[in-house]
C-alpha cells in the first residue's frame, strides 16, 4: 500500500469511530435539550467551562465526569457469573458501535489505482455485518438482566429479548425485500444505485422506491434500539430500570451510551437504506467530480449564508430575557463564537475558491468531493436522529401485549406481503 | 338496561381507535408530531419567548394573594405583638410544627403574650389550619415566601422575631378596608 492509501484507510476507520463516538455526547444533549424545547423549557443550559456553554453541550461532558468517577457498586448478593455481568454492557456497547463500522460516509475513493471504501470496516456484506452484529447487542442485555439476579432486570431482559425476537422477523424480511430491490448487500453499491432518478425529477432514494419497506424498518429499528414507544425493556413504574437496574457508574453508561450509538448506527442504516446516503439529490458521484467547479461556485455562496443565519439565531438565542441582570457571560460567548465561525466561513471560502480557480485534473476535486458527501451524510444523520427523538417525545409507550401484536399481526405480515410484491415486480423487470 | 343508557344522567363517553386510520397509527403519529414539531420550531426560533422562567435570576410573578407562603405574626397598631398565646393553633396544627410558650403580658395591653413562638418549617405543611383557627387574627401566611433555604436543620425553624420581622406581601381586603376608614 501506498503512503496515501494508509491515510485514507486510517482516515476513514478514524472518522468512523469519530461518528459514532463523539456523537454520544451530542445526541444526549440533543436529546435532552429538544424535549426541553418541545416541553417548552429550555433543557440543560447552565454548564459552562470559562463561561463557554456551547448550547448546553458541554452538560454531557460534566456528565462523563459524574459517571467515570461515580463509585462501582457491585450489589453483594450477585455470587455467580459476576465477570459475565462485567462484561454484559460492553458486549451491547461493542455491538452497537462494530455495526457502525460498515456505513459508507462517502463514495469509494480512487488512490492510486486502488479503489478504498470510506468505511470504518471496508467490507462488500455491510448489511449482512450489520443484521449479524448488531443482534448481538441484545445478548448483553439478556446477561445483563439475568446475571443482576434480580426480577425486575431478569423480567426487562426477557422483554428486551422477546420485541427483539418479534420484530427481527419483520426487520429481516423488510431487509430482503431492499436487498432484492437493489440486487446488492452492499452498503456502498445500495447508496448507488440510490443516485439516479424516476422519470428525471424524484430521487431515486429507497424511501420513494419502497416507502412500505421504510416504514417496516424504521418501525423495526426503532424496536431494535430499544427507544420510546417501544422502550418497554425500563419501565419505572412496571419494572424500575429494567435489565439495568443493579447498574451503576460506568458499567450503567455503558448500556445508556450503547443505546445512543445503536440509535445513531439504526438512523445511519435508514440514511443509508432509505434517504440516499452521502448523495445529494439528483446529483450522482460521477457528476460531481466532473463539474465539481459549479458545485464549489454554489458552495461559495451557500456556506457563508447558512453561516450568517446560524450567527443570527445563536445571537438571537444564546442570551436571557432581558429583565435579567446578567447573561452569565452568554453575551461575550457569542461574540467570541462569532469571531470563530467568521473565520472558519473566511478559511472554507478561500479553500473553495482555490478549487474554483485550480487547474482541471489536478487532486482538488477528488479530495474535496468525499468530503463533501461526508458532511451530507452528517446533515442527513443528523435530521434521522432528531427524528427519533421527536418520535421519543411524541409519542406514549406501548404496552407490552401491544408491542407483541403490532410485531407478530401487522408488521410481519405487511412486511410479507411487501417482501412478496417485491419479489414479483423484481422477477417482472428482469426478466 | 336500554332505558338506563337513554336517561340522561349517563352520558357515554366516545371510544378512539377503534377507526381503521388509528389501527394503522400513522395518521395519530403525524398529528403529534405536528403538535411537538410546533413547539419545538416556535421555541427554536426564539428562546425568550418560552414562559419557562429562569429560575432563581428570575423569579414568579404571579402569586396571588390566596397563596400561602411563609407564616408571619403580625403587629398591633402601636407594633406590639398581636398574638395572645391561646394556643388554638397550635392546636389546630395537624403537623404539629408549631412551639408556644405563654408569658404574663405586664405592658397592659393584654393578659398573656408568647415567650416563644417557633414555627417548623421542615414540619410544616402549609395547610393554613393555623390561620384559619386564630381569634385574634394574629398569623397570617400571605408573605408570599415560598422558598427557604438554610445551611442546617435550625435555621428552618422560625422563632418569634422571624416570625414578626416578615410582611404581608400583598393589599388585603382589611388592609384596604383600614386606610379607607383612616381618610
Amino acid at each position: 500500500m501506498t503512503t496515501a492509501q494508509i491515510l485514507v484507510t486510517l482516515g476513514s476507520i478514524v472518522l468512523a469511530a469519530l461518528l459514532a463516538l463523539l456523537m454520544i455526547p451530542v445526541l444526549v444533549w440533543l436529546e435532552r435539550r429538544v424535549c426541553g424545547l418541545i416541553q417548552d423549557r429550555p433543557g440543560p443550559n447552565r454548564t459552562n467551562v470559562f463561561g463557554f456553554r456551547l448550547g448546553g453541550v458541554v452538560q454531557s461532558f460534566a456528565d462523563v465526569v459524574k459517571l467515570v468517577t461515580k463509585e462501582e457498586y457491585i450489589p453483594g448478593h450477585i455470587r455467580y457469573g459476576r465477570w459475565i455481568f462485567l462484561l454484559a454492557p460492553m458486549i451491547t456497547f461493542a455491538s452497537a458501535l462494530l455495526a457502525f463500522m460498515v456505513i459508507p460516509f462517502a463514495d469509494t475513493v480512487q488512490v492510486d489505482g486502488a479503489a478504498l471504501r470510506i468505511q470504518g470496516l471496508p467490507v462488500s456484506y455491510g448489511i449482512l455485518w450489520y443484521l449479524a452484529i448488531g443482534s448481538v447487542g441484545i445478548l448483553g442485555m439478556v446477561f445483563g438482566g439475568w446475571l443482576s439476579h434480580n426480577k425486575y432486570s431478569l423480567l426487562g431482559a426477557l422483554r428486551a429479548a422477546a420485541q427483539m425476537i418479534s420484530y427481527e422477523l419483520a426487520l429481516g424480511l423488510g431487509v430482503i425485500s431492499m436487498i432484492l430491490t437493489y440486487d446488492t448487500i452492499d452498503f456502498n453499491a445500495m447508496v448507488q444505485w440510490q443516485s439516479g432518478t424516476f422519470w428525471g425529477i424524484i430521487p431515486a432514494w429507497g424511501l420513494f422506491i419502497q416507502p412500505f419497506a421504510a416504514v417496516i424498518i424504521t418501525v423495526a429499528l426503532f424496536v431494535e434500539t430499544n427507544r420510546a414507544p417501544f422502550s418497554v425493556a425500563e419501565g419505572e413504574s412496571e419494572i424500575v430500570a429494567g435489565f439495568f437496574t443493579e447498574y451503576t457508574a460506568m458499567k450503567f453508561a455503558m448500556y445508556f451510551m450503547g443505546e445512543y450509538v445503536a440509535m445513531n448506527t439504526a438512523g445511519a442504516v435508514i440514511v443509508t437504506m432509505f434517504l440516499g446516503g452521502y448523495q445529494l439529490p439528483w446529483i450522482g458521484t460521477g457528476t460531481l467530480l466532473e463539474h465539481f467547479r459549479p458545485v464549489a461556485g454554489v458552495l461559495l455562496l451557500l456556506v457563508p449564508a447558512v453561516m450568517a443565519l446560524f450567527i443570527l439565531w445563536m445571537r438571537r438565542n444564546n442570551r436571557v430575557r432581558p429583565t435579567l441582570s446578567t447573561d452569565g457571560g452568554r453575551g461575550r460567548e457569542t461574540r467570541i463564537l462569532t469571531g470563530v465561525l467568521i473565520g472558519t466561513t473566511l478559511l472554507i471560502e478561500a479553500v473553495l475558491l482555490w478549487l474554483l480557480l485550480e487547474p482541471a485534473g489536478s487532486i482538488g476535486a477528488s479530495v474535496a468531493v468525499p468530503l463533501l458527501q461526508i458532511v451530507i451524510f452528517v446533515v442527513k444523520l443528523m435530521l434521522v436522529n432528531l427524528f427519533f427523538i421527536l418520535i421519543r417525545w411524541t409519542l406514549p409507550r406501548f404496552r407490552y401485549d401491544q408491542v407483541q401484536v403490532l410485531g407478530w399481526r401487522y408488521l410481519l405480515p405487511a412486511a410479507l406481503a411487501n417482501l412478496f410484491v417485491t419479489s414479483i415486480l423484481v422477477a417482472g423487470v428482469g426478466s | 338496561m336500554n332505558d338506563t343508557a337513554k336517561s340522561t344522567r349517563i352520558t357515554t363517553v366516545p371510544r378512539y381507535g377503534d377507526q381503521t386510520a388509528d389501527k394503522f397509527y400513522l395518521p395519530a403519529i403525524y398529528a403529534g408530531i405536528k403538535v411537538t414539531l410546533g413547539h419545538f420550531v416556535r421555541n427554536f426560533r426564539d428562546i425568550t419567548a418560552m414562559e419557562t422562567l429562569e429560575y432563581p435570576e428570575e423569579q414568579p410573578t404571579d402569586i396571588t394573594p390566596r397563596y400561602r407562603g411563609l407564616h408571619r405574626l403580625t403587629h398591633r397598631e402601636d407594633g406590639s405583638i398581636r398574638c395572645v398565646a391561646c394556643f388554638m393553633c397550635a392546636t389546630a396544627c395537624p403537623a404539629g410544627c408549631i412551639n408556644i410558650v405563654a408569658t404574663e403580658r405586664t405592658d397592659g395591653i393584654d393578659e398573656k403574650m408568647p415567650e416563644i413562638f417557633a414555627i417548623d418549617t421542615l414540619e410544616c405543611v402549609f395547610c393554613g389550619m393555623c390561620v384559619e383557627a386564630c381569634p385574634c387574627d394574629a398569623i397570617r401566611m400571605d408573605t408570599g415566601i415560598f422558598s427557604v433555604t438554610g445551611q442546617a436543620r435550625e435555621d428552618f425553624v422560625l422563632d418569634r422575631d422571624r416570625l414578626l420581622s416578615h410582611t404581608g406581601a400583598f393589599e388585603t381586603e382589611q388592609t384596604r378596608n383600614k386606610e379607607a376608614s383612616h381618610d
